[in-house]
């Protein structure tokens, strides 16, 4: 029997948009006294219910040659009207006058055209109540916020997506989320909402303001299927861009500093006076700035090393550790010390032309934390060539623990996230071979050292303002 | 230089000859070293007080002060007298007679700040020496090559291969050598009366050794404790030829051009040489390839320093040689 209750016909025609397949449709035809309506529901790629509807009163359909005179023509033309498919999709009859004679003889005629057909009664008016059903549909796919997260390896920025609703979710659902903004160019920073259907994800919407850099609460609020408002935000308005304009708009690089870093500092303290001093000067500028620029991302080790001794009665002096993954501050203070110090292991019997930088490599390679997925940036301060692990052409005598700086090098290159920077005494065309693998990733000279962009070089610092189309996730949340 | 006492006179005499820079004074003091350390009582004496001073000094540098000697820096002439063991005579009935006057060879250095036939490719610093006929200096070194019947011709081929300058050194002395023992009525069959020996020195030197071992010419003395690796005077000539490829002029190969035609082929014997020796690890006491150079470079205003001990290698023997080729002949009636 018809059910007249309007609560049971809303379930009714919400558990039929319910079980809507993507590729489907669902035909509601509505048979009033006056006429017939057709709504036709699916669902768009996001999964979210839309619907189209066309009316017909009884006049439209017969014409001036009246219900009666053609009975057959009439039943075509009601059944026409309806819109519904013959042999798929499902169809509900909803009647909303009862005891009108054309009105029921429609019902009649629908009814043996879609004998699988609920049949509802209910009050009109039935297109708000469609419109109900539809606002208040259960989310059937994953709504996701896009943000940009920095890649633990690389340091680069990457796309992910965090989760606003789940699939299920109704209208009035709520979610916080703490994202950070940067400075994001003429269109402000897009809060960009999508579903995954597949490997990619298909916008949903996208709405963007100018925003003052600096962490948000952000709160997300389910509106409606397909409609989700933002709070705790300046005043959002539609993006123009389209999805492939906001992915290209993505820097290869995080604005300011990129992230956490490892920043290994290590100094020839062997040589003229005043040399050590400029080299230990140039390595205090490069941490100060990359303290200011990362702050408590970042972590400094300092390593002071020297020359071999080729004597047995006169050790020498291994290299130094003067610090060792500690906050900037703690980094200066044992660079203090050393500028205190001065020059090291000058004169006989220490080797005038070398100095102990695959010793240095080796401590590196061994203290370095290789499960460690923090970006290490190894920048070495200094002039003179490493000792071959063996005697070769070059007349340096070898190292007499046998290090083998190629080899070290090839071992830090291989560490994941590792950068290899330098400042050497001399012009890179001047400079010993070994030291443009040393300083593989930037080589400057010591005489005249462009701090930021040895350090943007580095990784340790954007090179120039950088624009972040997506927020940032806010992972100390 | 005072005169000999008759009584102390070397039977023959020795010249060393080579470019400045050569390594002369490095390889005297290094033949006082190495004659110490053998068992067969050959020593080395100054002719003079001077002689004897600089050999006291050029030794303790080297020995005890491991540095370099200082290159001459003033001409000087220095003597001194290689002096062998006594040969013991058998009497009549296998009796025990009074052994024979024992082998004198004398030993002359004259040397120059610049070399005294160069012509001025030379290390900065130094001065060059303009060929003037008329030089005193020069002719006293060719009184003193008159003189000799045995020379120590010094070969540095790092010094070639740098500033390429053997050939200059070498053949202004040799034609006016021949000059004079034509005039003397010795140069009779084409060929100057002399025995040299030809040191290739700096063998110690990695360039060096990696050709010698490049070519297959080294060997090691199965009786030497650190075998230490050489080149046996059969193979010395290759390594020398090799070495001249090298030459930063290209003249190098004149110099063995110019030896062949001054000298029999019988009288020159090459020799791979060096003073200070490879460096020996005092606790493996054995030879390593992977550590071998024995010189410890100085900043820009020190000198060299030896690494460790010194291990010569063909420093005496040259002189040995020369020795025992001029002892098969006829002493020398004059000599200084």
């Amino acid at each position: 029997m018809p059910e007249p209750d309007r609560d049971l016909s809303r379930k009714a025609i919400a558990q039929a948009l319910a079980d809507l397949a993507d590729t489907g449709h669902l035909t509601l035809v509505v048979v009033a006294a006056d006429g017939v309506t057709a709504f036709l529901l699916h669902r768009d790629d996001n999964g979210c219910p839309r619907g189209r509807s066309w009316s017909a009163t009884w006049a439209d359909l017969v014409g001036e040659r009246g219900w009666d005179a053609d009975p057959a023509g009439t039943r075509e033309a009601v059944v026409r009207a309806s819109r519904a498919p013959s042999s798929s999709g499902e169809v509900i009859l909803v009647a909303v006058s009862s005891g009108d004679p054309k009105a029921e003889q429609a019902l009649d005629w629908l009814r043996a055209a879609h004998p699988a057909a609920q049949v509802l009664r209910a009050e009109p008016p039935i297109a708000a109540l469609v419109r109900e059903v539809m606002a208040d549909d259960p989310l059937t796919r994953s709504y996701e916020l896009v943000v940009v997260l920095a890649d633990p390896g690389s340091g680069r920025p990457r796309l992910t997506s965090r989760q606003l609703f789940p699939l299920g979710s109704r209208p009035g659902a709520r979610t916080r989320v703490a994202v950070r903004c940067e400075a994001a160019g003429p269109y402000g920073t897009a809060f960009a909402v999508v579903t995954w259907q597949g490997p990619a994800p298909r916008l949903l919407s996208v709405q963007s303001a100018p925003l003052v850099p600096g962490r948000y609460e952000v709160t997300a609020e389910l509106v409606r299927p397909g409609r989700v408002r933002f709070t705790g935000l300046p005043e959002l308005s539609p993006d123009p861009r389209d999805w492939d304009q906001l992915v290209s708009a993505l820097p290869d690089r995080l604005p300011g500093g990129v992230g956490p870093a490892h920043l290994v500092c290590a100094v020839e303290v062997c040589g003229a006076d005043d040399q050590v001093a400029e080299r230990l000067s140039r390595a205090r500028q490069v941490i100060s700035f990359a303290s200011g620029e990362l702050g408590d991302l970042l972590r400094v080790s300092l390593l002071a090393y020297g020359a071999h001794s080729y004597d047995p009665s006169a050790p020498e002096l291994p290299v130094r550790v003067a610090a060792w993954k500690t906050d900037a501050g703690e980094a200066l203070d044992a660079l203090d010390a050393l500028e205190e110090r001065g020059a090291v292991a000058g004169g006989y019997p220490y080797h005038p032309h070398a100095a102990q930088l695959e010793d240095m490599l080796a401590v590196v390679v061994e203290r370095l934390d290789w499960a460690d997925p923090t970006p290490a940036v190894v920048l070495t301060v200094g002039g003179r060539p490493p000792h071959p692990a063996r005697t070769d052409p070059s007349r340096l005598l070898p190292c007499p623990h046998r290090h083998d700086w190629r080899k070290l090098l090839a071992l830090l290159r291989k560490r994941q996230g590792t950068v290899l920077g330098a400042i050497c005494d001399q012009a890179a065309d001047q400079a010993h071979q070994a030291w443009h693998g040393i300083g593989a990733a930037a080589l400057a000279p010591l005489e005249a050292v462009d701090v930021r962009g040895l350090a943007a070089a580095l990784g340790l610092v954007t090179p120039s303002p950088v624009h972040l189309p997506f927020p940032l996730l806010d992972e100390t949340e | 230089m005072q005169p000999e006492p008759s009584r102390g006179r070397p039977d023959h005499n020795i010249s060393m000859w080579g470019a400045p820079g050569s390594g002369k004074t490095t390889l005297l003091a290094a033949l006082f070293i190495a004659l110490t350390r053998r068992n067969d009582d050959w020593k080395i004496v100054g002719s003079d007080p001077a002689s004897s001073d600089y050999l006291i000094d050029r030794t303790n540098a080297l020995s005890r002060g491991k540095v370099f000697p200082e290159a001459s820096m003033t001409l000087e002439r220095y003597h001194w007298t290689l002096i062998g063991p006594a040969p013991q005579k058998t009497g009549f009935w296998g009796r025990k007679a009074k052994p024979g006057p024992p082998a004198r060879i004398g030993l002359s250095m004259i040397d120059a700040p610049g070399g005294l036939f160069g012509t001025g490719r030379r290390p900065a610093g130094g001065v060059s020496a303009p060929d003037g006929a008329g030089d005193p200096r020069r002719q006293e070194l060719l009184d003193n090559l008159e003189r000799s019947r045995g020379i120590v011709f010094l070969f540095d081929p790092i010094r070639e291969f740098t500033f390429g300058d053997a050939f200059d050194h070498m053949h202004a002395p040799l034609t006016r050598l021949a000059e004079r023992m034509l005039a003397s009525g010795e140069f009779t069959d084409g060929k100057l009366p002399h025995h040299i020996a030809v040191c290739v020195t700096k063998f110690d030197d990695p360039r060096v050794l990696e050709t010698a071992e490049k070519r297959r010419l080294l060997t090691v003395d199965l009786d030497d404790p650190y075998r230490l690796p050489r080149v046996d005077s059969e193979d010395a000539r290759e390594l020398f030829r090799e070495l001249c490829q090298v030459s930063a002029s290209g003249n190098a190969d004149m110099v063995l051009n110019a030896l062949d035609q001054f000298f029999h082929p019988d009288r020159i014997r090459f020799f791979a040489t060096s003073s200070i020796g490879f460096y020996v690890d005092r606790r493996t006491k054995r030879f390593d390839w992977d550590d071998f150079q024995n010189m410890v470079p100085g900043e820009a205003d020190e000198d060299s320093r030896i690494r460790g001990q010194l291990h010569p290698i063909n420093v005496v023997e040259p002189m040995l040689w020369l020795g025992q080729r001029l002892a098969a002949i006829r002493p020398a009636t004059e000599i200084s």
